[in-house]
């Protein structure tokens, strides 16, 4: 009498079982199951541990396949069966049994899933999922001003666990993510902005983690012709760009050396990503690779530039000098962002 | 009373509902199990079609348990009995046992119906096992089922030494109607002084013949074991002098006038069950005789629902409560 999984793989699969997993789900949600009651469910029907990990709202639930409540998950084996929660989303819900799924295991699933996702919306709110949810929680997280339990509470809606390290980073755009460290498969934002990403911190540390994501921000760059550069910088790696970030504000003038780019740029259109491989590449030779141009044809175009910017990139100075000309371009592009979270623009 | 033919006033009676976890797996584990069990279904359910027979091997469980079948002398002028024993491997020297009696209405079963369960909380202790073979209603009514388990406990209260038993630490125990005939056994060592019990386990027990408690109406036609499947039961047992005025406390225990003087009880019952009413009533009685009992009623619960939905929050619940009060039995 005592496996369910058993009895419903005894029954018709076509017909019978799948029949019956439709109606153990269906009789959960009517009872108002909780979302425990609705993964063992998964566990026992399907005869193997199941498990639910939804980042967003901070949900872990992992029951063996004798119901038995089992939090000492490891990370998920990709080769699980699994099933998101939203049609595009990513799984949140696993089977910890290799493929191919049976017909019992699939209507399993997708009919756990469903469940879960109707509970969910019940019981937490649909809000979570949404950005703007997200960016009022992000924002307390990382005021230091808050109350600690006002951020750890923020920190538990956002599906951070206490004791794992996390960091800020920084979207172009004024936007906050919050990521624990090292990130669990959250999704990377839509198209890519420019990001800094704070160094990995206690949860409460978040506000230092998010000021220095902001300093990074400022020396990213679009990665175009006209904006050469990475588009996410680490601040752990900034190391003294970091001083200089601070030394320049809205009102600082730029140097002549940064004056003297911004003329080369106008001079032709391939100038600036020329310059910028030379100072971020170990040698020329790589750096005409990288830019898909023969090794003359660089040297050509180095003398050019040279002209226009009144300094030799050849050696090791002239290099230091443009890596510090071009970083200061950047951050007078970016002009630097307030402090605090809740004065960033837009 | 006699078969109550529901009066009007109960005809609205609204019943407990069932827990969420197990209204949604009653309909996969109970589909072979009706509601309502009829007389001549009977035969059919004692060929072994619902219940489950464990092999040795499951008995065994992966070598903790050392297994064995004796025969031993039934109730004077009667048949002999079987018990299976089973102990832990390995262990010398005396250890407690549970005299296990086991379920199914008085009509089905054998000393395997249900055992895994206990042989579980038996590892988890260290136990010893004694699970006895008795006849079965209605070729063997009664009193034919209580004193077979009387029997063999009394074997086994004077045997303890051979099979490595400390006789002082013997507690009788079972599910439903094993657990009535539990309660029953503990009935017949008090009046008879017969082996000193250390406790008596009743899970949801099958103790009253009169089927007419508030409980028993409100799950007519509902969950596991309704009253249509009591009256069969008790029918089997007792022929026409059900729920008449000579029913033998040894036949239905909720019939004992005196409750006093009797081993420390455990009784444990669903909300949503027949033997709900009779099963609370029999603890407090026991507290109102002096004596002690620990009863434990699951919200939600249909019969025998730890045992067919083992998995469910409750059931897990259900089953810890009865593993720690052994656990603090056996400590003294």
């Amino acid at each position: 009498m005592k496996e369910l999984a058993g009895r419903l793989t005894a029954l018709d699969p076509d017909a019978g079982a799948a029949v019956r997993v439709i109606a153990y789900f269906d009789r959960l949600l009517e009872t108002r199951a909780g979302l425990e009651a609705l993964v063992r469910g998964a566990a026992v029907l399907a005869g193997c541990p199941a498990r639910l990990a939804d980042e967003k709202r901070g949900v872990h639930i992992k029951v063996d396949a004798d119901g038995r409540r089992a939090d000492d998950e490891g990370p998920a084996d990709p080769a699980w069966l699994s099933a998101p929660l939203t049609p595009d989303g990513p799984p949140a819900l696993w089977l910890e049994r290799e493929g191919p799924a049976g017909v019992v295991d699939a209507m399993v699933l997708e009919r756990a899933a469903a469940s879960i996702r109707a509970v969910l919306d019940r019981t937490r709110g649909s809000a979570p999922a949404d950005a703007a949810g997200d960016q009022a929680l992000a924002e307390v997280l990382l005021d230091a001003s808050a109350s600690e339990t006002a951020r750890l509470h923020a920190a538990r809606r956002l599906g951070l666990r206490p004791g794992v390290p996390a960091r800020a980073v920084a979207l172009a755009g004024g936007q906050a993510l919050i990521q624990s460290v090292p990130p669990s498969g959250a999704a990377p934002p839509p198209g890519d902005p420019r990001a800094g990403v704070g160094p990995a911190v206690p949860l409460l540390g978040l506000p230092a983690s998010w000021s220095a994501a902001l300093v990074a921000l400022r020396l990213t760059a679009e990665g175009t012709e006209q904006d050469p550069g990475p588009r996410v910088v680490h601040a752990d790696q900034m190391g003294g760009l970091a001083v200089l970030a601070a030394a320049i504000g809205p009102g600082s003038d730029p140097i002549p050396d940064v004056h003297a780019l911004d003329r080369a740029a106008a001079a032709a259109p391939w100038m600036l990503a020329t310059l910028d491989a030379v100072a971020s590449q170990s040698s020329l030779r790589t750096a005409a690779t990288a830019l898909h141009m023969h090794h003359s044809t660089l040297q050509d175009r180095l003398a050019h530039a040279e002209q226009v910017l009144g300094w030799s990139v050849h050696g090791p100075q002239g290099r230091l000098r443009l890596q510090l000309a071009l970083a200061l371009r950047r951050l007078h592009h970016h002009a630097p962002a307030a402090a605090a979270v809740s004065d960033r623009p837009g | 009373m006699t078969t109550p033919s529901s009066p009007p006033h109960h005809d609205r009676l609204s019943p407990p509902p069932f827990d969420s976890e197990l209204a949604a797996a009653l309909a996969i584990v109970a589909e072979n199990i009706p509601s309502s069990l009829l007389p001549e279904m009977i035969p059919g359910l004692q060929s072994g079609a619902v219940l489950m027979r464990p092999s040795d091997d499951d008995l065994r469980r992966g070598g903790a348990f050392e297994i064995e079948e004796r025969t031993v002398p039934g109730p004077e002028g009667a048949p002999d009995i079987s018990l299976l024993i089973c102990r832990p491997a390995g262990v010398t020297g005396p250890i407690p046992a549970l005299y296990n009696i086991h379920g199914g209405g008085m009509v089905m079963g054998d000393n395997r119906t249900g055992i895994e369960a206990t042989l579980e909380t038996a590892q988890e202790l260290g136990l010893a096992v004694v699970s006895v073979e008795y006849r079965l209603a209605p070729e063997h009514p009664h009193p034919a089922p209580v004193e077979d388990c009387y029997a063999g406990l009394v074997w086994t209260a004077e045997h303890a030494e051979e099979i490595g038993v400390d006789r002082e630490r013997i507690i009788v125990g079972g599910s439903s109607a094993g657990g009535g005939l539990s309660a029953a056994v503990a009935l017949l060592a008090r009046d008879r002084g017969g082996p000193a019990l250390a406790g008596q386990l009743l899970a949801c027990p099958m103790l009253d013949d009169r089927n007419d408690t508030v409980s028993s109406l409100q799950m007519a036609g509902l969950g596991v074991w309704d009253r249509t499947s009591n009256d069969t039961g008790w029918t089997a047992l007792l022929g026409e002098r059900r729920g008449g005025p000579d029913v033998s406390p040894y036949a239905a225990p909720a019939r004992a006038e005196d409750l006093s003087g009797l081993p420390p009880a455990f009784v444990d019952v669903g909300s949503a069950e027949t033997f709900r009413d009779e099963d609370v009533a029999y603890a407090t009685r026991i507290w109102q005789a002096g004596g002690q009992a620990e009863l434990h009623v699951w919200p939600g619960g249909f019969h025998g629902f730890d045992i067919m939905v083992p998995q469910a929050a409750i059931s897990q619940a259900a089953r810890a409560a009865r593993t720690d009060w052994l656990r603090r039995l056996l400590a003294r």
